[in-house]
């Protein structure tokens, strides 16, 4: 034990004694995540602003009184700029204004049929001819898209209401019948349902990133640069070696995990600015109890160990670095995937055995714990699945540590 | 004290390595047969040409590699059964096992003297001993990466000498010195052989084995070709010095192997 401690000593100030090493590893992913999340929500803050502050350019044709006099009403005509065409001139300009809109320096087109409500005021019955209204715009422009969609819901949809209601005398005629909704759901799980689905997923990709980042240069690293020789002409049991340098790796990753999890609170901000949702509704009531915290840190332990132990297995079998890199990115896909899949469980009991699998059962146990519906048999499955999988690799380890062929490549 | 008993050490080839040496067999001999015996108060030198297997006689000696066949006893620890004794009772100094360059040459010098057991007091005075000997005191505190490589040697003699072992194997230990340090790293050996330390060196340097070595024994693909002082060399090979008896026994056994 007192070779382990010796060992995890070096690891660790091989780290924190070296400024830059703390900077790449800890500050700038955390200054990089903060960083990405703000410009992104900034940059959609300004498109927003932007859609909202530009002037549509809209042409419509046989515009009635009635059309004018909604348009007017309902404020559409502050929000675009608005030429009324009549049939003649429409028939002359059809190519300009279609060029216009094509290269966004008109947004929208409107025509309503000649005569429309005289055709709309004679229909009696079925087979009866039906006015037509076309549209003209631009869906890969936002502006032509805001213009499509103000119009809809400030124009066509209250004229449409208004010609109904004309026809029918009673709107409500329209109705069958109403429906209403209960949404029979556990209050914890419902305020906790977006972030169940993210916090397993996030979990499991960070710490594996803040693992991977650190795990290979402390083996492959070391392999490379012939320093791990120097520690292995020493009478220090390989398995102490093996230790030591686990238990720095687990640490190193637990800080790295937090500062990852830090700036992710952080730039969650950003990310409901993007949803146009505040905080409170993404992590609404979401309260962890002492027992659901225990439950969270063990697993996220258990997770660290398994980590920690099956990068530096892929790393003790490399040559170097490189090679190191290679083994471990495809590692890196399963587990994004692995952490994914809860997110598309549709619900139901889940076997117990699945929570056994690796990485897989620990974002279902992560899930359920935000949801304060872990079973006890199901989160003891988790933990021992994963505590046996990242033994086994440490066992492997030890055994390739011994190995002068895995070692000194003899 | 170092026995070697009939070591043979056989390497399984890779695709990838038989591709690059150019043969078909899966297998390469790199020790052969090889017996001989270091004692306490003596400079052994393994002088060969490159391949000849000296570093891995060494490598074997240092536990780091298992004998396919034969054994090795250091201080009479067998070196598979008790490796952790036999490492324990040696150091190894080679090209290919560096310090980590992050470190200054003191904290690596307590960092393996506290994986040895040293106490504080026995750290404090072997650094104080090794550091004055190497002049290594002024640069104790810089990195190692930024010592000049004669600085990078001394500091690596010194920290693998931390726990004053019985036994010390240098491979090629003033290999790409200039000749200052060189003559600083060779006094020391002679100050351990007085001390009654058991050491052995490989290297190309005739001259250097010359002077330094009590007993030298010549390895050539993989077997040992001669062995004696360097007056029962000469006779034997009826040669004027060590350069001329080496060709004479490579001119013999090399064109065999």
């Amino acid at each position: 034990m007192k070779n382990i401690k010796i060992i995890m000593g070096k690891e660790l100030k091989r780290v924190f004694g070296d400024k830059k090493l703390i900077f790449s590893l800890f500050i700038l992913p955390a200054i990089l995540v903060i960083g990405i999340y703000s410009i992104m929500g900034m940059m959609i803050s300004n498109v927003s602003s932007d859609i909202e502050e530009h002037k549509s350019r809209v042409y419509i044709v046989n515009a009635s009184d009635s059309v004018k006099s909604i348009i007017d009403a309902n404020g559409f005509s502050k929000v675009a700029d608005i030429a009324y065409y009549t049939e003649d001139d429409f028939n002359k300009n059809a190519d300009v204004i279609h060029n216009e809109i094509l290269e966004e320096t008109a947004d929208l087109f409107v025509y309503f049929d000649k005569d429309m409500e005289t055709k709309i005021a004679a229909y009696k019955n079925q087979g009866d001819e039906i006015p037509v209204m076309k549209y003209g715009y631009n869906k890969t422009s936002n502006y032509s898209g805001a213009a499509y969609s103000n119009f809809n819901e400030m124009v066509k949809n209250p004229y449409q209401q208004k010609l109904l209601a004309e026809r029918l005398g009673n709107i409500e005629l329209l109705n069958v019948f109403t429906t209403e909704e209960e949404n029979i759901v556990k209050e914890a799980k419902a305020n906790a349902e977006f972030i169940s689905q993210l916090l397993p997923y996030m979990i499991v990709m960070l710490l594996f990133a803040g693992a991977m980042s650190i795990g290979v240069d402390a083996i492959a690293g070391e392999k490379e640069r012939g320093t791990l020789a120097s520690m292995l002409i020493s009478p220090v049991k390989r398995s102490d070696i093996v230790w030591g340098k686990l238990f720095s790796l687990m640490i190193l990753t637990g800080i790295s995990s937090i500062i990852y999890s830090g700036s992710m609170i952080v730039a969650m901000p950003m990310m409901a600015q993007m949803n146009g949702e505040g905080m409170g509704s993404m992590f609404g009531g979401v309260s962890f109890g002492i027992v659901q915290v225990i439950e969270l840190v063990a697993i996220m332990l258990a997770l660290v160990f398994l980590f920690v132990s099956v990068i530096a297995l892929l790393a003790t079998y490399a040559k170097d670095t490189k090679t190191a890199q290679t083994y471990v990115s495809p590692c890196y896909i399963v587990v994004i995937v692995a952490g994914m899949l809860t997110m598309f469980s549709a619900g139901g009991e889940i076997a117990i055995e699945k929570y056994a699998i690796p990485i897989y059962g620990n974002a279902l146990v992560i899930r359920d714990i935000c949801t304060s519906e872990v079973v006890l048999e199901k989160f003891g499955a988790s933990l021992i699945g994963t505590l046996l999988i990242g033994i086994i690799c440490v066992v492997a380890m030890i055994k390739a540590f011994n190995s002068e062929k895995i070692m000194f490549n003899a | 004290m170092i026995q070697i008993n009939n070591l043979t050490k056989i390497y399984k080839l890779s695709a990838k390595q038989m591709q690059k040496l150019q043969t078909k067999k899966s297998k390469k001999i790199a020790v052969n047969g090889l017996s001989l015996e270091a004692h306490e108060g003596e400079i052994y030198g393994l002088l060969g040409p490159n391949g000849a297997g000296k570093t891995t006689t060494l490598r074997c000696v240092a536990t780091l590699l298992k004998p396919t066949d034969g054994s090795i006893k250091v201080c009479g620890f067998d070196s598979v059964k008790e490796d952790t004794k036999v490492r324990d009772s040696l150091c190894f100094l080679t090209n290919e096992i560096k310090l980590d360059p992050n470190f200054s040459p003191e904290y690596m010098f307590d960092f393996f003297g506290r994986l040895h057991g040293l106490s504080e007091s026995e750290l404090a005075s072997r650094k104080n001993e090794l550091f004055t000997v190497f002049g290594i005191t002024p640069f104790k505190d810089k990195k190692i990466m930024e010592l000049s490589t004669g600085m990078k040697q001394k500091a690596a003699i010194a920290v693998s000498l931390v726990h004053d072992p019985k036994v010390v194997i240098f491979d090629e230990p003033t290999s790409g010195l200039d000749i200052i340090t060189a003559r600083s790293v060779t006094d020391y050996l002679k100050t351990l052989k007085e001390r009654g330390k058991t050491v052995i060196i490989s290297t190309h340097i005739m001259s250097e084995a010359e002077k330094l070595c009590d007993r030298i024994g010549v390895i050539i693909g993989g077997k040992k070709v001669c062995e004696g002082t360097l007056d029962e060399i000469l006779a034997e090979t009826k040669a004027a010095d060590l350069e001329d008896a080496f060709f004479n026994l490579y001119s013999v056994h090399g064109e065999k192997q």
